[in-house]
């Protein structure tokens, strides 16, 4: 079942076309990489999926709907989220309380029962401390629940972030570069996790440098280029594409 | 015990707006220097309603809240589009503009005349007046004010505001409408300033534009940095040694010239060596950048 379609889109910053012309589709339940090197377009892609960036021409389907126009809070609630390149967790604020933020729909978050009401909210803010604690179990922080985000290592801090997106309720994980600056001993718990998004009937699309979790984690992989895809397939298809290597893989892997 | 009471009352009112201010400031991360034009308009609203229409002071204080907090949307819709140092400026631009309506539109607000008479509050057949009664008054709406703020900033709401000043991003990136959560802090802060203002209005039953100066904001938000952002002690604390700290160097013998001067070099130099070497402030939780 197509999941995301975008047809056509291109994005362009003072004469430069970072994104150019791009079609591609995603499958619901699919594990898609897309690969590249730098300045091929990729965050840029994601960054108009994700609704940070209009596209210059083209347009984004979602579930057929199109995100056209749409504010980044309302492509979020539609299922749709992101893990940036460099974490962005609420520094300041604990672990526990950055799960808390991402739930959707709080009417906790409205005037009106914040000031009048406020003990209204207590039930349900119990629940979301149960939830937030089981997602932070499933990433291995929960001893980390009272740990303000900023004290956590990187590779903590991405686990954290990946907790925090789950609590969304999110159909399609948009990760850029997950494993990047990982330290080798989070390296594997991390995969795992990463691994594990899938199981319960999400969409996952990836960027990495790293091809070791590329040929670990895709299903399918898309090569990106000077804002175009010039090859698409299966990891096999993909990575012994002549053209990809040169550009991208050089010899001997 | 007549200049305790009167310190306390002061104290009271710049409790409320400097916690009313830290919503803007410290939760939202947004730096206002507009305060003081809240409290101005909020004094003003109620004012002209008491003593032009005799309307009494529940229902102007009502209509005080309801029309600043509307009436901030002028300010805090266009200002989404700025950030940082920009939205300072259109903050310092609202605050000139607000003063100078009060100033010049005479008709209405008697400029530089200010508004006298302004009749004392009254509640069935209590009148508030004498230095005992708005002391309790001042206290008890100090603390219903304060118990309101304190219910924002442990809720939701208030933790989603912590999220945008903490990552304006990643929050709108998690589903939340950071235009519309800016927006209604701005109004919130802007109806508390108005309480502010009505007790300003009540208890020196005389207002001019001269209260409701950028000075006037200089010095709220001084409060907050001094005593701390973001948390409920600091803007406290802020309020208490403020508006003390003048008194103080009464007591030191200073004559009040001399006093009001030094009063302002000392803020000075406390913001500076505050922000230097304890950026939180005396008590605060979160640090300006």
């Amino acid at each position: 079942m197509l999941l995301l379609e975008l047809i056509s889109v291109t994005k362009i910053f003072g004469g430069i076309r970072a994104v150019d012309n791009l079609s591609v589709t995603f499958e619901k339940g699919q594990v898609t990489a897309i690969i590249g090197p730098n300045g091929a377009g990729k965050t840029t892609a994601f960054n108009i999926i994700g609704g940070m960036l209009q596209p210059d021409t083209g347009k984004v389907l979602y579930n057929n709907q199109s995100l056209s126009g749409l504010n980044m809070w309302n492509i979020a609630a539609l299922g749709i989220g992101r893990l940036f390149q460099d974490v962005r967790l609420f520094k300041k604020m604990t672990v526990l309380e950055n799960l808390m933020t991402a739930f959707q729909n709080q009417r906790g978050e409205t005037v009106w029962r914040s000031m009048f009401i406020p003990f209204a909210e207590n039930k349900v803010e119990k629940e979301r401390k149960e939830n937030s604690m089981q997602l932070l179990e499933k990433v291995g922080l929960q001893d980390e629940a009272e740990t303000p985000a900023e004290k956590l290592s990187f590779g903590q801090q991405k686990l954290a972030a990946i907790a925090r997106i789950l609590a969304t309720d999110v159909k399609l994980l948009l990760l850029d570069e997950p494993m990047a600056g990982v330290n080798p001993a989070m390296f594997k718990q991390l995969l795992n996790i990463v691994q594990k998004l899938t199981d319960e009937g999400r969409t996952v699309i990836f960027v990495e440098h790293n091809l070791d979790v590329v040929r670990n984690l895709a299903q399918r992989i898309v090569f990106m280029e000077t804002g175009k895809i010039t090859a698409v397939g299966t990891p096999q298809e993909v990575l012994n594409n002549p053209q990809v290597r040169a550009a991208y893989i050089g010899r001997g892997k | 015990m007549n200049y305790f009471f009167h310190i306390i009352i002061m104290i009271n009112i710049y409790i409320i707006l400097s916690l009313s201010l830290n919503l803007i400031v410290g939760m939202g991360g947004m730096l206002s220097i507009c305060h003081a034009a809240f409290y101005g308009i909020g004094a003003y609203i109620g004012t002209l309603l008491m003593v032009n229409l005799g309307w009494t002071f529940l229902p102007a204080l009502l209509v005080a809240i309801i029309g600043t907090a509307i009436l901030s949307l002028i300010i805090s819709i266009p200002s989404l589009r700025l950030k940082g140092d920009y939205f300072i400026l259109g903050s310092m631009g609202f605050q000139s503009i607000v003063f100078i309506l009060l100033y010049n539109w005479t008709d209405l607000t008697r400029g530089p005349y200010g508004i006298s008479g302004i009749p004392s509050p009254s509640f069935l057949d209590l009148k508030i007046s004498g230095l005992p009664l708005w002391f309790v008054f001042s206290t008890t709406v100090m603390f219903i004010c304060s118990m309101f703020i304190i219910f924002l900033m442990k809720s939701p709401f208030g933790r989603t505001l912590k999220s945008i000043r903490e990552d304006e991003l990643a929050a709108a990136a998690l589903g939340k409408n950071i235009p519309l959560f800016k927006i209604k802090t701005f109004a919130l802060a802007a109806g508390f300033a108005a309480v502010a203002g009505m007790l300003f209005a009540g208890y020196m039953r005389y207002i001019d534009p001269t209260s409701f100066t950028m000075m006037e904001s200089v010095f709220i938000l001084s409060m907050i940095i001094i005593g701390g952002a973001g948390n409920i002690r600091g803007p406290v604390i802020g309020a208490i040694v403020l508006v003390v700290l003048p008194e103080l160097l009464r007591f030191l013998g200073m004559p009040d010239a001399i006093a009001a001067n030094m009063r302002q070099i000392i803020y000075g130099l406390a913001m500076i060596i505050l922000i230097r070497c304890r950026p939180q402030g005396l008590l605060g939780d979160y640090k300006f950048t």
